[in-house]
């Protein structure tokens, strides 16, 4: 069936309701590649056993991920009229006890995490799930989930990703519709800048506007929309969880992108170490295809609109704009200076002007679309305006995703949602943004999280990843790590991130040798300096941020290994 | 706006004025700095620009300060574009002091590049604080900084694609695919001509020009009808002739170019004197 009027949303919606809400017991397993690494298979395939054993009316299907990774796996059940309950650390061996729970009107109140009597899906539809358990703590009573506001994982963990009328039930696409139908391209636009959108992938720039430089550009509608995918970072996997838990999601971002910048291809550079994210994006495309979502006269608009997925090797670099352009194009990934800017005449995708977003950029999209500009642009702070989704991850007690506002303190993710170090240990320090981030000390911990303060500590936002150091964590390692990844990825281009960054990892083994004099840490300052401010793309000049910052922040460690 | 080169399918651009180092200067919309800079006889160090390529920017060298209307911003130089009012100063102190530990990376790099040695010293920088690579086996002699021309030059010139990079951050390289002699070679030494270390070696050996440092690629070479020489890498004799009035290709070909002189200027010689027929 082909989406051509709003009341055909509306059925598929309903239809999709049942699915989500059906009037028999419903289990849910969370299967993204976080849940499937430690044996969510495994516990999905002895619910179905169990099942059929039992011949139980019971719908089992599998989720995507709620972002808490420590008690994965983590599996769902929703009995009709009552709470969802979600359970936690759930093992192959609890798979008859929860089916022979359930077929009692009950859950295994042992397993359970916590309990959730409605959910906003955020783009416009709450689901009521209904009343029970009371001895099960509520959601957002759960630390980890208490100071989480979640808009970009709005349905992950609750829908099935690999089902589009699991998306219809939560009001996806409806925010598609509104804009192709109801709204001006400009308009749509005009909305993303009043949101205040950031681009995600780490440089903030702002959306809207680079939406508008590529609607302007030359080219009709032989432009290029290019979602990036590519998530290289060690330590970070929001964009594998936002596209392997909801990748509706990204589709309509996309879409309402494609309409407001006024053009009909695009693609999704994604690495191809993310194959399930890669099938279920593929599955999704071929599902939008089918309701005429994506493809020819999109939504009964007479509009064209279609996405292609263009699989990356991994290289980290490649993530870069002009290096992810050259690898689509079949060329090596090797940065180009700017301008041409992607946006430009010619300086795009196969020549022509290129708009290139983040995963979660899109993902923000639909929920702009949906509940209008100011509800947006009243999450988070001023200039940094809504949520971010961070993967906290090392020496913490709990690791996962966890989204928050903009502006958050580094300390609430860390010492709130995170409980602080794993194993008793106290934190010293985290590094954002991944191998390019600096390392932030604990007493500056009270700054909020946003694209300016991190800057201004000498870190970066990066897409997102925040690891924790604790008291045991030698932070000369730390930065040698750090620098160790980015001399294997840097592509050779330019001389100071090929050279600079080699010598500097020869230094800091120097250093960890007990070889290095204090000179050798003047030596190392002057050359990551030069590095940052002299190399060609934003490999090379933020590669030397965990050493600036260690050095800057934790330099007693470094001393304490140097002869004078 | 134009990125391309001014070289390639020249259209003057507008005249502007820029502002080098508290001097004005004529320049066309569309050119880079650093054109400007080599025109006017302005230093600024390079080692990646080839006036006939588009601007690359990996050697990091030509950096300057430059903006409008007193705003400062290190760029670099062969890959700004000048602009009415455009002022930049060459030389600044920050420019300087990473330049120098530029420089003593490349000291490291390439160690016995007397190019680079000197290209220091100019720049006041005599020794390098870092370990200098010491390859025994090294095609390029230890003088290679991977400023891409000479890849550029056989790919983007030539269209023979015959060098590429091999692996990539401080294990990069330039030779032929999986070191082996290359046939896409046409032995032309573009790549030696643009090398501004002087690292590539090539040698004509009898009937053949052997590129030693591109894995021993072997190239035949034409011989002179005339006077024996061999003169030309065979292949690209024939392709250059082709591209020629086919007559005049016929009656040059299986020369070299001091034969080919001689025998034009005899028949110009005859020619004014109404003996042998005109070439059109
Ligand atoms: C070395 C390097 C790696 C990058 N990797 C990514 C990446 O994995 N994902 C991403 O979205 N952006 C990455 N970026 C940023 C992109 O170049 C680009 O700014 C971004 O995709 C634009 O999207 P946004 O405006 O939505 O943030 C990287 C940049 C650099 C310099
Ligand atoms: S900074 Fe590094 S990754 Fe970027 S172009 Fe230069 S060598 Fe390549
Ligand atoms: S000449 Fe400008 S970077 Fe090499």
């Amino acid at each position: 069936m082909r989406v051509e009027a709003e009341a055909d949303l509306k059925a598929l919606q309903a239809t999709g309701l049942k699915k989500l809400k059906p009037d028999k017991p419903r289990i849910a397993v969370g299967l993204a590649t976080c849940g499937a690494a430690v044996g969510g298979r495994k516990v999905y395939d002895r619910l179905r056993e169990a099942i059929a054993r039992e011949g139980a009316e019971i719908d089992l299907v599998q989720t995507g991920c709620i972002g808490y990774c420590r008690e994965e796996p983590l599996v769902n059940i929703t009995l009709p009229g009552k709470s969802l309950v979600i359970l936690r650390k759930v093992t192959e061996a609890d798979a008859d006890a929860i089916v022979r729970a359930v077929l009692n009107g009950k859950v295994p109140e042992d397993k359970a995490l916590c309990r959730v009597p409605a959910w906003d899906h955020v783009t416009g539809f709450v689901m009521e799930y209904g009343k029970g358990f009371d001895a099960i703590p509520l959601y957002q009573d759960v630390p980890f989930f208490a100071p989480q506001r979640k808009v970009i994982l709005r349905n992950a963990g609750f829908i099935d990703p690999e089902d589009i009328g699991e998306y219809f039930a939560v009001g996806g696409y409806a925010a598609a519709w509104k804009a192709l139908h109801g709204m001006e391209p400009e308009a749509i636009i005009a909305e993303v800048e009043k949101s205040g959108l950031r681009g995600r992938g780490g440089a903030g720039f702002p959306t809207g506007l680079k939406w508008r430089i590529t609607r302007d550009a030359p080219g009709g509608a032989e432009k290029y929309l290019v979602c990036n995918a590519d998530e290289g970072d060690p330590g970070a996997y929001m964009n594998r969880n936002e596209m392997e838990s909801d990748p509706h999601m990204l589709i309509e971002g996309m879409i309402i992108g494609a309409f407001a910048m006024g053009l009909r291809h695009g693609l999704i550079y994604i690495r191809s170490e993310y194959p399930l994210a890669i099938e279920r994006l593929g599955r999704a495309i071929g599902q939008a295809r089918e309701y005429g979502i994506l493809g020819e006269n999109i939504m009964g608009t007479g509009l064209s609109f279609d996405i292609r997925i263009a699989r990356g090797a991994g290289a980290f670099v490649c993530g870069e704009s002009t290096a992810l352009v050259a690898s689509i194009e079949g060329r090596t990934g090797r940065p180009h200076p700017r301008p041409p800017r992607l946006t430009d005449p010619e300086g795009g995708l196969f020549g022509k002007p290129t708009d290139l977003n983040n995963v979660e950029t899109w993902c923000n999209v639909p929920a702009i679309v949906a509940n209008g500009s100011g509800w947006y642009a009243g999450i988070g702070a001023k200039g940094n305006t809504g949520t971010k989704v961070f993967s906290l991850v090392g020496k913490v007690d709990r690791v996962g995703l966890v989204e928050v506002s903009l502006g958050t303190p580094i300390r609430t993710i860390v010492f709130d949602a995170g409980n602080g170090g794993a194993n008793g240990k106290k934190v010293k320090a985290v590094q954002t943004g991944g191998p390019s981030g600096g390392c932030i000390p604990l007493r500056l911990f009270d700054m909020p999280v946003d694209y300016e303060s991190l800057n201004k500590a000498g870190s970066i936002m990066g897409s997102g990843g925040i690891v924790v150091m604790d008291e045991d964590t030698d932070m000369v390692d730390i930065a040698r790590y750090f620098t160790g990844f980015a001399t294997g990825e840097s592509c050779g281009k330019c001389v100071p991130c090929r050279e600079g960054l080699k010598h500097t990892l020869l230094l800091i083994n120097r250093i960890q040798a007990g070889k290095a004099s204090k000179k050798d840490l003047a030596t190392l300052q002057e050359v990551c300096e030069t590095i940052a401010a002299t190399s060609l793309c934003g490999l090379g000049q933020t590669a030397p941020n965990p050493v600036l910052t260690t050095l800057a922040y934790f330099r007693e460690e470094y001393e304490a290994k140097v002869r004078p | 706006m134009i990125y391309g080169s001014a070289g390639k399918d020249h259209v003057p651009g507008k005249p502007v004025r820029v502002t080098i180092n508290g001097r004005q200067y004529r320049a066309e919309e569309g050119e880079t700095v650093l054109s400007v800079a080599i025109r006017e006889g302005i230093p600024i160090p390079h080692l990646c620009h080839e006036e006939s390529l588009d601007p690359y920017g990996a050697c990091r060298l030509c950096f300057v300060e430059a903006g409008k209307h007193g705003k400062r911003e290190m760029v670099t130089a062969c890959t700004l574009r000048v602009a009415e009012g455009l002022e930049v100063t060459t030389d600044t102190p920050t420019v300087t002091k990473h330049r120098a530990i530029l420089l003593e990376l490349y000291l490291a790099e390439a160690p016995k590049s007397e190019v680079i040695k000197e290209m220091a010293a100019r720049y006041g920088v005599m020794k390098t604080r870092f370990l200098k690579k010491m390859e025994t086996d090294d095609p390029l002699g230890g003088k290679c900084v991977l400023c891409g021309l000479c890849v550029r030059a056989c790919t983007e010139i030539m269209g023979a694609g015959a060098i590429g990079f091999i692996n990539r951050g401080p294990y990069t390289e330039v030779n032929t695919p999986f070191l082996e002699p290359s046939a896409d070679c046409y032995g032309c030494g573009a790549c030696v001509k643009v090398c501004p270390t002087h690292a590539i070696v090539m040698e004509d050996s009898g009937s053949e020009r052997v590129m030693k440092s591109w894995s021993g690629t072997r190239v035949p070479l034409a011989q002179c009808d005339c006077c024996g020489r061999y003169y030309a890498p065979k292949e690209l004799a024939a392709r250059t002739l082709s591209a020629l009035d086919p007559q005049l290709e016929r009656e040059l070909a299986g020369l070299c170019p001091s034969c080919r002189g001689k025998q034009i200027a005899e028949r110009e010689i005859l020619a004014r004197q109404g003996g042998a027929g005109n070439h059109a």
